[in-house]
């Protein structure tokens, strides 16, 4: 007689937190499950080794709220990377598209426009993340200076991206003589 | 029936299924209040105001609050991995969700247990889901944008994010190498509608059509813009249309709904969808064939 075993949902998470020894990897697995992230301890491919043999699986794009739960806790690690061998770094082209009376800038896949007389965030766009809805709802019609940054209250890649072009933006509205 | 289901982004606010409604800016399922703006709501009004103006039935939504921890991801996809093959719809769009490669791995398990054919479509964190997965194939439409396709042209990329630098160009001249690539690895869905300045639909890796009128730069800037193509396609198909012809009218509709808003990067995302019945009543029949008197349809 065949036994039937339920097969437990499997877990691809495509990103790798790296630790220096042992036991940061197993503080940094119970911080984590306990902030209800999906992790899994593996042994990371050679090339990505940057201290001990033992390193966390995690779902990527939660890269900066995992980052951002790490550090709340003082849980060292060494750095998050793509498990896929070859994968790019994080992007980190921006670019600026001025429309007359807004700058739009696009930060990989997002986009933050603000007014360039006051300052003012007047659109989101681009991304496919749950935060960015979000995030969308929480920046615009605030000053770029005064608007929460998605880096602090977002929890994806999206945010982080967005978080970049914000960072621009601020560059772009100081630079013109405004604070 | 048509299926909708994506986040919304109101913590807290609990899985919910029914039919949407417009009232004022927001949208309204089961008593509860959704704001008509970048994301699954832009997506819904969108898709409404075209089945409203083919007088159509409604679609379904399925809902979730998720700000990002993926609380509502998992209730929206737990709920369709047991329920889709009760449910059968004839159209499933999987919209704002975060990406989850092994939920998204099992609900196309349960979609290929359904009693009839779903046509799928994915845009957004559900589309970045299936093809990380492996699953775009499995899928009849993607809506990506010049950006969302060189993520789909790159086989390592697991995010957006993380797209190699010489495909990263969201000059969308590079659009036709994208798509070859992408189909190449087997990434990409039966049609792709690639929004930007040109919009391509693309069928089976064969460009079939390009839209570039009107031109309104401003719409990239209005968050949801591409939201509402995605509503669009899905209310197209719906309504009878060729999935290649669905997409043309979608883009053609996005751009001419902006141009009638007079669209700037400040305008919202409800003043496009505002402009949509508009748009129909003078381009509908011109552009699909699908021609309205004041009896119905012809």
């Amino acid at each position: 007689m065949a036994f039937l075993r339920r097969k437990k949902p499997s877990f691809e998470g495509g990103g790798l937190v790296l630790f220096e020894d042992v036991q940061d990897a197993m503080t940094a697995e119970k911080v984590l499950k306990e902030a209800d992230y999906a992790v899994k301890l593996v042994a990371p491919p050679p090339e990505l080794r940057k201290g001990c043999d033992l390193a966390l699986e995690v779902n990527l794009v939660e890269q900066p709220g995992i980052e951002r739960a790490l550090k709340e806790k003082d849980a060292a690690y060494v750095g998050v990377a793509p498990l896929r061998v070859g994968t790019s770094q994080l992007l980190e082209i921006v670019k600026a598209t001025d429309f007359g009376g807004q700058v739009m800038v696009k930060a990989g896949n997002m986009k933050l426009s603000f007014d360039k007389e006051s300052g003012a965030i007047v659109n989101v766009s681009g991304g496919g993340c749950p935060d960015i809805p979000y995030l969308h709802s929480e920046l615009v019609d605030k000053k770029l200076s005064e608007a929460p940054r998605p880096r602090d209250i977002g929890f994806t890649l999206c945010a982080l991206m967005l978080d970049r072009a914000l960072e621009e933006c601020l560059v772009l509205w100081q630079g013109g003589g405004q604070r | 029936m048509m299926l909708i289901a994506g986040t919304v982004p109101i913590r807290d606010f609990p899985l919910t299924m029914g039919r949407a409604v417009l009232e004022g800016e927001d949208l309204v399922v089961e008593g509860r209040r959704i704001p008509c703006a970048q994301g699954t709501g832009a997506m819904i009004s969108a898709a409404l105001a075209a089945v409203d103006y083919l007088k159509l039935e409604a679609p379904q939504v399925l809902v979730a609050g998720d700000i990002g921890q993926g609380k509502g991801t998992r209730e929206i996809y737990e709920y369709l991995i047991q329920k889709v093959g009760d449910i059968s719809p004839q159209v499933m769009v999987l919209h704002y969700c975060l990406p989850v490669m092994a939920l998204m791995r099992r609900l196309c398990e349960s979609v290929q247990g359904c009693p009839r054919k779903v046509l799928m479509i994915a845009d957004a964190g559900s589309m970045y889901a299936a093809k990380a997965a492996g699953l775009a194939q499995r899928f009849d439409i993607f809506t990506p944008d010049a950006t969302e396709m060189a993520f789909l042209a790159d086989p390592d990329a697991t995010h957006p994010a993380y797209v190699a630098r010489h495909l990263f160009d969201a000059d969308t001249g590079r659009t036709p190498e994208l798509v070859a690539a992408a189909y190449e690895h087997e990434n990409a869905a039966r049609l792709l509608l690639v929004k930007g300045a040109t919009d391509y639909v693309v069928d089976g890796g064969d460009i079939v059509a390009t839209v570039d009128e009107p031109d309104v730069p401003a719409l990239e800037a209005v968050g949801g813009t591409g939201d509402t193509i995605t509503g669009l396609v899905a209310a197209f198909v719906y309504a009878g249309l060729e999935p290649h012809e669905a997409a043309i009218v979608a883009a053609r509709s996005n751009r001419m709904a902006g141009k009638f808003a007079q669209a700037t990067p400040a305008t919202r995302v409800r003043e496009i969808i505002g402009q949509f019945h508009a748009v129909f009543k003078e381009y509908l029949c011109q552009w699909s064939g699908v021609c309205y008197t004041a009896g119905g349809q012809q």
